[in-house]
């Protein structure tokens, strides 16, 4: 393995780096509060390397851009915070229907509405899962640390490019804005990984870029190079022209699922922070993680035997690893900064309603104390 | 060296956060860690402002400042200082711009409490109030001795155009004079 570097900066500016490190060669956004970083640094660093990043007239535009330019083969990006998504909600369902790569970047602040702009939250947690209507499969995932917003920028880029639709990387304003030293993989390491979406090349009349098998991506040729086909909204068929015929629309939203679901292995990420021998476990993400990982800490120290389950990739949930993990702890506690988002999904992997909620929506991080008071109390 | 826990308040736009991302930065690039975190209000400016930073030797996870451990906390406004100064540990310091700033009695026998006046050395002595931010560079570390001054100086003055390194080294010695004449 080649050296790593070490670099001092912010979560936003490490995302930004790692897009432009992963390929990336076009932004389109807006910026908001607390993601404008991310902004900031690409307008910097694509310009340089023949890419381009343009400051859209709204969060619309932003998302509208960032679709075309990946239509064209490029891959693409745009980032923002939870108000963000709202207004791009209707665009990034058209990303899922037409199978379209696109990494969106939100850094969490409070919510709903305009809500607390420059205060942390977690409240977007939902929000990815289903963004817009319709039935789709989101694959989200969710930085607990700087060196993920960097890792896990990489990472969404490969995995928009595997499965072929948005993926979300979820910061949040704890971690977006935290200044501190990060320890990256070398620039050789990330390239080597990079893994382009599938291209198709036999004859362009055969070319049926959704004609592919039940589990599988569509495979889309990027525009203007020989292969004509079609993108649209509505339901359609093996070469992408509107359909209302029965099985095709069937297999369509099946295979939406299937072909995120039949590859989890690929996508699923968790880290288990002293769980093999402990009695509580605690479940956070995010910036919630870093506190439970202090408390943790203190309270292992104390005799207390705590451990931390924390999903890297939220959607599709671990929830086979939460399911084993719900049978062999009878106390669980739950930690994060929402009324319970992710606490219904764990509900539901573990198959139980008996597990304890931390949950925090003023704004405010969690202390490591507000955690280890909590378990105290409850357990 | 054991962690050191500082604490710098102010409103939005004084240029309190670049004083944290230098802290870090130095003390990282002296070998060891650190890491900054702030909190500011919508407010562009006039918001209360605080940046937490943590040195230590080891990596610190949680990325705030812990109330009650804070060791060391600079305030050059009153709205925030009386929000943030409850984090500030039984007989830290806390020094003040005493122009901008109002501690009561009893915050004077709960704390160190200093008083520089940050913001007029900035103005009237260095000439330029937006040095502000290194005056109180200068000052946090003549009080806590937290890092190696050369390895602070030269980080700052990467972070500044180079234009203004004549202008910010002077602010520096300014903000390390007054801290000295007020330690003795």
């Amino acid at each position: 393995m080649s050296a790593t570097r070490e670099v001092i900066a912010n979560g936003n500016e490490l995302a930004a780096r790692a897009a432009v490190d992963a390929g990336c060669k076009f932004f389109a956004g807006y910026p908001l509060t607390p993601s404008s970083e991310i902004m900031h640094v690409v307008s910097d660093l694509l310009p340089k390397i023949g890419g381009a990043a343009i400051q859209m007239e709204d969060e619309i535009g932003g998302v509208a851009a960032a679709i075309g330019a990946s239509m064209s083969g490029v891959r693409s990006f745009t980032a923002t915070s939870g108000p963000g998504i709202s207004l791009k909600a209707e665009n990034l369902g058209l990303a899922q229907m037409v199978e379209n790569p696109l990494v969106v970047i939100n850094v969490m602040r409070g919510g709903p509405s305009t809500g607390l702009p420059t205060r942390v939250s977690q409240g977007d947690v939902a929000q990815a899962k289903n963004p817009s209507h319709g039935d789709y499969k989101s694959i989200t995932v969710c930085a607990g640390n700087l060196e993920e917003c960097y890792t896990e920028t990489v990472r969404a880029f490969n995995l928009a490019d595997r499965f072929m639709q948005p993926v979300f990387v979820l910061l949040d304003e704890t971690i977006g804005h935290m200044h501190s030293k990060a320890v990256l993989p070398s620039l050789e390491e990330v390239q080597a990984g990079i893994k382009l979406r599938k291209t198709f090349d036999g004859a362009p009349e055969d070319y049926k870029p959704y004609g592919v098998g039940e589990d599988e991506p569509a495979v889309l040729n990027p525009m203007f190079q020989g292969y004509r086909y079609h993108m649209t909204g509505l339901h359609h068929g093996p070469t992408g022209f509107p359909t209302e015929e029965i099985e095709t629309c069937r297999k369509l939203i099946d295979r939406l699922f299937k072909k995120v679901e039949a590859h989890q292995d690929e996508i699923e990420s968790n880290e288990e922070y002293m769980v093999d021998d402990a009695d509580i476990l605690i479940i956070g993400y995010g910036s919630a993680s870093l506190a439970i990982r202090e408390a943790v800490n203190t309270l292992r120290a104390e005799g207390v035997k705590v451990g931390m389950f924390r999903p890297i990739t939220l959607w599709p949930s671990p929830e086979a690893r939460m399911h084993a993990l719900g049978q062999k702890f009878e106390k669980v506690l739950s930690v994060e900064l929402n009324q319970g988002q992710y606490l219904e999904e764990i509900q539901r992997s573990m198959g139980r309603l008996d597990i304890e909620k931390l949950t925090k929506t003023n704004g405010r991080p969690f202390s490591p104390a507000d955690i280890i008071e909590k378990v105290k109390e409850v357990f | 060296m054991s962690k050191i826990v500082m604490r710098f308040t102010g409103v939005g736009g004084q240029g309190v956060l670049l004083a944290g991302e230098i802290f870090a930065a130095a003390k990282i690039k002296d070998g060891g860690f650190g890491i900054k975190t702030a909190t500011y209000t919508s407010q562009v400016r006039g918001g209360p402002t605080v940046v937490d930073i943590q040195l230590d030797d080891k990596e610190v996870f949680y990325p705030y400042a812990i109330d009650g451990e804070i060791d060391f906390m600079l305030s050059v406004a009153d709205v925030s200082y009386q929000q943030f100064k409850g984090g500030v540990r039984d007989g830290g310091t806390i020094v003040i711009e005493p122009n901008l700033v109002h501690p009561t009695e009893e915050d004077r026998k709960r704390w160190n409490i200093v008083e520089i006046p940050i913001i007029t050395i900035a103005k009237e002595e260095v000439g330029n109030v937006i040095t502000q931010s290194v005056v109180a560079l200068a000052i946090a570390n003549t009080y806590t001795k937290a890092l190696d001054e050369q390895v602070l100086i030269d980080t700052m003055l990467s972070k500044v155009p180079k234009k203004v390194h004549e202008l910010n080294l002077k602010a520096y010695e300014l903000g390390k004079k007054y801290a000295l004449e007020a330690m003795k």
